[in-house]
């Protein structure tokens, strides 16, 4: 049943041959079997159980004919990215500082989802406040990746000499419950490829969509201008249907923009014969692996054979693009940090001898080592007298880059395709030897300019590498053009037929 | 040679008296109020005007904006700074930062952007203030303003705006001293402000409190900014420095937050005496933040050590640019909240300075009481229901509703626009005057009795009742004045001895006093001065 | 080691393939650090200053260094030619920001934004004396209910 993708699964609870209680329940089942992953921070089983059982009422009433609508995701359960505000579940960014929040409010994407019916299985584990590409860095321990995992046989202690491999980040958890199939779906946030990077190293398709097009209203930022909600999926078709289901205008989120979208299905006979696919010469960088190139060029001549016009480009700026994304992402850390004291929610510290002593002691205790380097970075950028030379000057870089891909995509290129990061999921051990901010570097060095060119992309896995561990391939398309990158992505992923990771096998020992 | 006496200009001036009496006393000329301007040193100020946006929702959230209400009742989630909240802007507070762009005339931005402000304070959630700093609604500007000078004439004078733009209020704290804490009151916190920023064009507190009165006048009319100096709805910031006219600017000083229109001309007096007298003793002026206490009359400085802040301005990434429309671009937009400048242009109402100019033209008021009429809230409604009942000038009634109708109310705390006496009721009372039906002296005591006891009589009738008539019958007076002059020789010795002013003073007192106050002042010292001339020709 | 086996299995599959439009080799250069521009330094000053304008400390060493490393990086930035180059605050600079009507629709929510205060008291936020001035004043501007 948890090999169903979202899509099978809805029209089998639409014909009755499946029960949502059923489906929430075995989702809960390898949730828990699988929690040595260590995925989830706040379960909330009990509660989705409990609505999945009201909409197991709700489709039998549409299935027997009795009711005439019905909820497009009733009762499957999906998980959130723990930095999305979730009304009476905590909500914590993995971070002391929100260790005890309970929003008074869900976010926007989150409240139009369990609209359509779907249940929140529970928040996913993250890099603290978003910040990280290993989902290591966390108050909660580390994500760990189900692929090529040692699962402990049941009932014994796993064993923690395992060198295991990271899920990627900063949304590890979502893309572990999507991958395992504790869920049908789930949100990450993706700033510079939070979500497309654990997609990758997870096996499951990755989908950042268009800046604008989803509300960032109950997103708690890392940053606001490059920050867009993510969608994991098990397939591309269920990503489409994730995302015509979030998306709009929303009056509380002032970046939405407010043109009317046309919801949309992907067609199942594609051609892609009549499309230019662009190779950007710069995505070969320093210290790709070998299987991520062979999984590359494997694709490109893949286009190339079925008669799709494929050709090497250029975006000359990407060399500089992690540069200036790290410049801004420190500036806009440091402000959008400035408002954890402690006052209003919150760790609080015990210091009331004055202002500045409670709120220095509150967020030394409340960050970590990583969030406060980069606010201090963030700061430094943004004295008066650093301003111009770094943080000016990673706006115009910015400029640049954006317009290298406009001007790619302007000469006749419809979508690129890039590998979505350098090598295969690597060992923790590995990751950990050098601080994050460095891994960070490395990690999101295929995904970043994305973000700050706002432009739409997905992750689609392509192969597994020697080691059998997966491999994604990133397809990216001017703004708005959410519809054709999906339509390739999914053309592509019927091309590869990727075998999903399967861990029915647990659900017997 | 000893060097000049200073002396004060005013002899009113006690310290004037007391050098002039004793010349040792010179040395407390320094002390003379009015020695501020006889000096070298120069004040220079430019001022910082914080106006609360008269809309019914806050800038960036739809949360109330009403005065007194419950303690955090009016805060949503985004004023709380609660995580993940984003601002949406407010179509009508930038409406209003338009009208008073256009009032101040400004060059509006038809692009505008938002900045974030970094600073840490408790009554500022998130950390920072979004504001406009680099690229604001309007740039430059001037306003006309009527301000009385040293020598109590009423000059009109032009200073300039460096820029207008729109911000958060913070929220409120009130100190708890006996439990050392803060407490935090966050329904101000996200209302809209409208910053002005002026350019350093003020010399002295009366400059600078005539100037800010004018602006307020402004506001009011354009509905803009209704609040008071009292209820917090406006505040002002000051950057005060002292120079030598012939030296470059001085390092200046910045005293925050004064709440009325008197503590900002106590607090930029005060400042620049004090910084004279620190450069005076050799000392440093301090680029420093300060706030006044009124009780006291002095500025403090705010923080114990004086520390560099640096606010990290960056620019607001959840609210792309504000655009603005005209005529020739309205097709553009297609939000029905965008403002076009052009139709706000059209539908200006007539400004304080309109509305002064036109009194002038239309009337040829004095500067004085056309200053003074617009200044009274809904003065200028009142003197214009006062002509369409009297046949008096209107000088003649504009001089009665400020020398004698104000001074009476202001001593007893009444508003012009609350006021008891009707204007047709005024209007008999300035007739009354104006034509000698009763003296100056009970025209005064008319306007005490109507605002004081609840009388249905008309005036006319009231004086009739009293005894109040003046006296105007010559064939009345001259035996009066007869009389005085047979029973003051003494008086009339002076006036041939040619002291005629004090005689003729003296005289007429005691007339006055024979007629029970009635007589005419000027007819009786007429026919006093033709009594006596005649005797001196005898 | 491990890299050096899957190369050369790899590379027979590589000669397999299409003549590929993906290049063979990397092709980023490396950039002549001598041309930047002097970075800005790090020292005392600048971490006493960051500490203040933060509220948050270095701690040690350890985290001047990352700093020290994060302004190396950075510097690379001066060796793109950014003249006549606009900075660009939002991919949606072009888009029309979108205005609220002015009605009141929330707020009333005490219960909300008080749920998560550690400490309150008699529902105003608590916090303690701080940048106030050196006389203690009650900034009070209108009557407390």
């Amino acid at each position: 049943m948890l090999s169903l993708t979202l899509r099978e699964a809805i029209s089998k609870l639409k014909d009755g041959s499946l029960s949502a209680a059923e489906l929430c329940e075995k989702c809960v089942t390898r949730a828990k079997r699988v929690q040595e992953l260590n995925f989830i921070v706040t379960e909330n089983f009990s509660q989705s159980q409990k609505e999945a059982v009201h909409s197991a009422r709700l489709w039998s009433e549409y299935v027997s004919g009795r009711h005439n609508e019905w909820r497009k995701f009733g009762g499957i359960p999906f998980a959130i990215k723990d930095n999305f505000c979730t009304k009476d579940i905590r909500t914590t960014c993995a971070s002391h500082i929100l260790n005890n929040y309970v929003p008074p409010y869900t976010a926007t994407v989150v409240q139009k989802l369990q609209d359509a019916g779907g249940v929140i299985i529970g928040k996913t584990n993250m890099d603290e406040f978003a910040m990280g590409a290993g989902s290591t860095d966390s108050i909660f321990g580390p994500v760990r990746n189900p692929w090529n995992y040692k699962f402990a046989q049941s009932g014994r202690e796993h064993d923690k000499i395992n060198d295991w491999h990271i899920a990627g980040g900063s949304s590890g958890g979502s893309a572990v419950a999507v991958a395992t199939g504790a869920s049908f779906g789930a949100f990450g946030s993706d700033t510079g490829g939070s979500t497309r990077n654990p997609a990758a190293y997870c096996g499951v398709v990755g989908f950042k969509s268009t800046y604008g097009r989803l509300s960032r209203h109950g997103l708690i930022p890392l940053v606001n201008s490059l920050d867009v909600p993510g969608i994991f999926a098990k397939s591309v078709d269920d990503a489409s249907l994730l995302f015509n289901a979030v998306a709009g205008h929303d009056t509380r989120d002032s970046t939405t923009v407010t043109d009317s979208m046309d919801t949309f299905t992907l067609p199942d006979d594609i051609s892609v014969k009549h499309l230019h696919i662009g190779i950007p010469k710069e995505y070969h960088a320093p210290g790709m692996s070998p299987c991520v190139l062979e999984a590359w060029r494997r694709a490109a001549d893949l286009f190339d054979r079925v008669g799709a016009k494929v050709s090497e480009v250029s975006l000359p700026h990407t060399q500089f693009s992690i540069i200036c994304y790290s410049v801004l992402c420190c500036a806009e850390v440091a402000s959008n940090m400035s408002r954890y004291d402690g006052i209003e929610y919150g760790h609080r510290a015990k210091n009331e001898d004055s202002t500045e002593e409670l709120y220095a002691a509150t967020r030394h205790e409340g960050f970590n080592d990583v969030v406060r380097g980069r606010i201090l970075a963030g700061n430094f950028f943004l004295l008066k007298r650093n301003y111009d030379n770094f943080f000016l000057k990673a706006q115009k870089v910015r400029r640049l880059i954006a317009e290298d891909f406009r001007q790619v995509f302007g000469g006749g290129v419809d979508i690129l395709l890039t590998p979505t990061t350098l090598t295969e999921a690597p060992t923790y051990s590995w990751f950990t030897e050098v601080d994050n901010r460095t891994r960070a570097e490395e990690q999101d060095v295929f995904t970043q300019p994305i973000n700050l060119a706002g432009v739409p992309a997905i992750t689609v896995p392509a192969s597994l590498s020697q080691s059998g561990l997966p491999i994604g391939l990133q397809f990216i398309g001017p703004n708005f053009h959410d519809k054709e990158v999906l339509t390739v992505a999914k053309w592509f992923e019927q091309q590869t037929n990727f075998k999903r990771l399967d861990l029915s096998h647990l659900d017997k020992s | 040679m000893a060097a000049p006496m200073k002396i004060c200009r005013f002899r009113s001036c006690a310290i004037y008296s007391r050098i002039k009496s004793k010349p040792k006393h010179s040395h407390l000329y320094k002390h003379c109020r009015h020695n501020s301007t006889q000096e070298n040193w120069k004040g220079v100020i430019g001022l910082e005007i914080h106006a609360q946006i008269n809309t019914k929702s806050k800038l960036f959230s739809a949360s109330s904006t009403a005065f007194g209400a419950p303690t955090n009742t009016q805060v949503s989630i985004f004023d709380a700074a609660l995580p993940g909240t984003l601002p949406v802007l407010n179509g009508e507070c930038v409406r209003a930062g338009v009208k008073t762009a256009i009032a101040l005339n400004s060059k509006i931005n038809k692009v505008s952007k938002f900045d974030r402000k970094h600073y840490f304070y408790a009554d500022l959630p998130q950390g920072y203030q979004i504001t406009q700093q680099r690229q604001p609604l309007a740039v430059g500007g001037e306003v006309e303003y009527i301000l009385i000078d040293q020598n109590n004439r009423y000059v009109t004078k032009t200073a300039r705006i460096t820029q207008l733009q729109l911000e958060q209020d913070s929220g409120r704290s009130l100190h708890d001293e006996e439990g050392r804490q803060s407490l935090i009151d966050l329904n101000r916190a996200g209302i809209g402000l409208m910053e002005i920023v002026t350019e350093p064009d003020f010399e002295n507190g009366i400059d600078c409190s005539s100037f800010v009165r004018e602006v307020q006048l402004m506001m009011r009319q354009l509905q803009v900014c209704l609040g008071s100096f009292r209820e917090g709805a406006l505040r002002v910031d000051a950057n005060i420095s002292v120079h030598k006219p012939s030296e470059p600017l001085g390092v200046r000083s910045e005293v925050k937050n004064l709440g009325s229109l008197k503590d900002l001309r106590n607090a930029v007096d005060f400042e620049i005496k004090r910084q004279k007298s620190v450069l005076k003793n050799g000392g440093t002026v301090i680029n420093e933040t300060r706030t006044f206490d009124s009780e006291s009359g002095k500025t403090i400085p705010m923080r114990d050590k004086e520390r560099l802040q640096d606010y990290r301005f960056m620019p607001e990434p959840n609210l792309p640019p504000l655009y603005l429309y005209d005529n020739s671009t309205a097709a553009q937009s297609r939000d029905q909240n965008t403002t076009n400048i052009d139709e706000e242009i059209q539908n200006m109402p007539p400004l304080p300075r309109d509305v002064r100019n036109k009194l002038i033209n239309d009337y040829n008021l004095s500067l004085r009481n056309v200053y003074v009429l617009v200044n009274e809230d809904k003065g200028v409604t009142f003197f214009n229901e006062v002509m369409k009942y009297s046949n008096s000038p209107p000088n003649f009634i504009a001089n009665f509703i400020v020398n004698d109708l104000l001074g009476v109310f202001n001593a007893n705390d009444i508003k012009i626009r609350n006021s008891p006496i009707s204007p047709d009721i005024l209007a008999e009372i300035v007739d009354i005057k104006e034509s000698g039906y009763s003296t100056v002296a009970y025209c005064s005591q008319l306007v005490e009795l109507y605002l004081k006891q609840d009388i249905t009589e008309r005036p006319k009738t009231v004086v009739d009742n009293n005894g109040w008539r003046q006296i105007v019958d010559t064939e009345t007076l001259k035996p009066v004045c007869v009389k005085i002059l047979k029973e003051n020789p003494k008086l009339v010795k002076k006036y041939f001895k040619g002291k005629e002013d004090k005689a003729l003073s003296s005289l007429l007192m005691k007339a006055l006093n024979e007629t029970q106050m009635k007589g005419h002042p000027v007819l009786m010292k007429k026919i006093f001065t033709e009594l006596l001339e005649e005797e001196k020709q005898k | 080691m491990l890299q050096r086996r899957l190369t050369y299995s790899v590379k027979f599959y590589i000669k397999r393939c299409f003549s590929s439009k993906v290049p063979e080799k990397p092709t980023w250069v490396t950039i002549d650090r001598s041309k930047l521009p002097k970075e800005p330094k790090v020292d005392r000053e600048v971490v006493d200053l960051l500490e203040r304008l933060s509220l948050v400390e270095f701690n040690n060493q350890e985290g001047v260094d990352r700093l020290t490393k994060a302004v190396h990086s950075a510097n690379l930035l001066h060796a793109v030619n950014t003249d006549n180059v606009e900075p660009m605050d939002s991919v949606l600079e072009d888009r029309i920001l979108y205005l609220r009507d002015d009605v009141v629709t929330d707020g009333n929510c005490l219960k909300d934004v008080m749920r998560n205060a550690t400490k309150t008291l008699e529902d105003y936020y608590v916090a303690p004396p701080g940048n106030i001035p050196l006389k203690q004043k009650e900034r009070d501007y209108g009557n407390k209910t």
